[in-house]
């Protein structure tokens, strides 16, 4: 058996065991709900926007929210509310049109995608590692290959509910937007989900890269959730801080180490910053992942 | 002889603590060893280096000649049972050693059927796709003995592999270990003595970290030198029975209330001892049990 063939298989296992564990379920419905909540309050929101535009504009008045968003997106308050969302004017331009749930579920899974991954990946590793389970694996496999199947079991979780909160949103938008959804909304948001999915593995690396770290799940979660407030911290930092001159020149380069840097990436139409973007945050993931392991190879189990 | 494991001055410390002190032993190829020592000596620190779980301060490991463990020499070829492991809680049983056989290197057939055979035999073949969480700890215990055996390794580490069954299961567990003999190299260490004799042919006794004494079960026992003669009561005259047989030594142990005779088999046999020795205990005492050999824990005892 190959070593992708044993990370394969301990991938597929760690996925069946995780969709079992009930905190991950728990975690992933409560995703779903907090997904579904949030379409159904934002709707409510878009709702009432829209009729104040309405009466300000004096257009034919409607039951439905999302009917006028074409008029929406012409709003000032609307694009000022958006262009705080895109943080710069490329992704203000490539996110213009858009369908604004679409947006509101982007906002949605991408803000709170980070938290999903350290609840539901952040203690699987130290949680065998503290009950010993890792012991019956490891003489059965490398600990390369089932630090990499562990890693990619829980992308697969994490992909899972992503997927299952679009849905979930998509449902709620299709029924409140009676009439006025457009056609493809529903493969908007999954493919929001999926640049979600993206965004979540430098998470998820450093998640599990913590994991690695320490033989108690409870402070694994910690220092994940620690971890995420501090690339958080760093990246609005970042933001602020940077110039063109002096020390606040050098700046961006400590934006290569956070993923929030590199989150506008995947609002873009275009191919080139979405690929770039993608490999970034995926080398970035690993990096972590790797850095965890570089311990985790050396400790006794 | 040729080993199946060889390790060399093996050196562990936790801080300013050695939890192996320059263990060396040689586990015969095929050969069940019990490994016997008090708590704290390193028998679980030994199989957990063996096996590759802790990373040793010094000393050598030789594991089936291809060297310390490396998962891609020694996949599929090394089992162990570890101690204070818990299984993955939200698997099944046959999918579990199903997944661990295919790691190993089975094909699926083979994993299918190897995981189902070793659970039938552990007699969980009605709880083959119950959650482990909900199996009682004894059960817990038997899933993890039958993942050693997935796949039919050369060796198998098995740390305390009868505490907490109950008394059919260990019997059963017993006899399971016993049919191994000669055809995998088992190691087993256990505090029960009395399982370690009836299953092992070979005995390590291991102190502070040390080996103090590696041999066959029949030389530590002595089956081939000595026998045991349970007494009803203390013979009278000693001496009598001495020159009944001068070619043995004779001891008497007060407490058990026996008599040991021990002989070079080269020598004579024990039914020539019989023979002369019989009558002149019997004109003293009752003769209740007569058995070849010592048994462990006096022959550990003695020497701890």
């Amino acid at each position: 058996m190959s070593e992708l063939q044993q990370i394969w298989r301990v991938a597929c296992h760690e996925w069946f065991d995780a969709l079992r564990s009930r905190r991950a379920l728990v975690v992933l419905l409560l995703y779903m709900a907090a997904a579904v909540c949030n379409m159904n309050w934002s709707i409510n929101l878009l709702h009432k926007l829209e009729s104040e535009l309405v009466t300000v504009l004096q257009l034919p008045p409607s039951e439905h929210a999302g009917v006028v968003s074409t008029t929406l997106w012409k709003s000032k308050p609307f694009q000022r509310i958006m262009k705080q969302m895109a943080e710069n004017n490329q992704v203000l331009q490539d996110i213009t049109g858009k369908h604004p749930v679409e947006l509101i579920y982007a906002w949605f899974a991408f803000f709170y995608t980070p938290l999903l991954v350290v609840l539901v990946a952040g203690n699987r590793i130290s949680e065998d590692l503290g009950s010993g389970a890792v012991r019956y694996a490891v003489f059965r496999t490398s600990r390369a290959c089932w630090t990499l199947g562990k890693f990619f079991g829980q992308a697969l979780m994490i992909g899972l509910a992503l997927v299952l909160s679009g849905i979930g949103a998509y449902a709620i938008a299709k029924y409140r937007l009676a009439g006025s959804g457009a056609p493809d909304l529903f493969l908007n948001i999954l493919q929001w989900s999926i640049r979600a999915w993206v965004f979540s593995i430098p998470y998820l690396g450093l998640a599990m890269g913590l994991s690695l770290l320490t033989k108690s799940g409870s402070k694994a979660i910690v220092m994940g959730i620690i971890a995420i407030t501090v690339c958080f911290v760093i990246a609005i930092l970042l933001r602020h801080f940077t110039a063109d001159t002096g020390w606040r020149a050098y700046l961006p380069y400590l934006g290569l180490l956070v993923p929030d840097a590199h989150k506008m990436d995947l609002w873009r139409n275009s191919l080139a910053p979405l690929v770039t973007g993608s490999f970034y945050l995926t080398t970035l993931g690993f990096c972590y992942l790797f850095t965890g392991y570089a311990f985790f190879r050396r400790r006794d189990v | 002889m040729d080993n199946a494991i060889v390790t060399t001055d093996l050196v562990k410390r936790y801080g300013a603590r050695k939890a192996l002190d320059g263990l060396t032993l040689r586990v015969p190829r095929l050969a069940v060893l019990g490994l016997i020592g008090p708590n704290g000596a390193g028998k679980t620190t030994w199989m957990m280096s063996v096996a590759g779980f802790l990373h040793l301060t010094s000393g050598t490991i030789d594991l089936l000649g291809g060297g310390p463990f490396d998962s891609d020499v020694h996949r599929g070829r090394i089992t162990i049972l570890p101690q204070d492991s818990e299984l993955p809680l939200e698997s099944r049983p046959l999918e579990l050693l199903i997944h661990y056989g295919l790691l190993q290197g089975l094909t699926p057939p083979e994993a299918r059927k190897s995981a189902r055979a070793m659970l039938t035999e552990v007699h969980l073949g009605d709880r083959l796709n119950a959650p482990i969480r909900s199996l009682s700890h004894g059960m817990r215990k038997r899933v993890m003995i039958a993942q050693c055996f997935i796949g039919y390794p050369e060796v198998v580490l098995l740390d305390e592999p009868l505490s907490g069954l109950d008394p059919r299961e260990v019997a059963h567990m017993r006899s399971f270990l016993t049919r191994r003999r000669g055809q995998q190299t088992i190691v087993i260490s256990s505090h029960n003595l009395h399982d370690i004799e009836l299953m092992c042919d070979h005995v390590a006794f291991v102190e502070s970290g040390r080996t103090v004494r590696l041999a066959t079960l029949e030389e530590i026992i002595g089956t081939a030198s000595t026998l045991v003669y349970g007494l009803d009561a203390l013979p009278e005259n000693f001496a009598a029975l001495a020159e009944a047989v001068p070619e043995a030594v004779l001891t008497c142990n007060e407490e058990t209330c026996e008599l040991i005779c021990r002989y070079d088999p080269r020598a004579t046999s024990p039914e020539a001892i019989n023979a002369k020795l019989l009558p002149a205990l019997m004109a003293q005492c009752g003769v209740r049990t007569i058995a070849q050999g010592s048994n462990l824990e006096a022959e550990y005892l003695k020497r701890i």
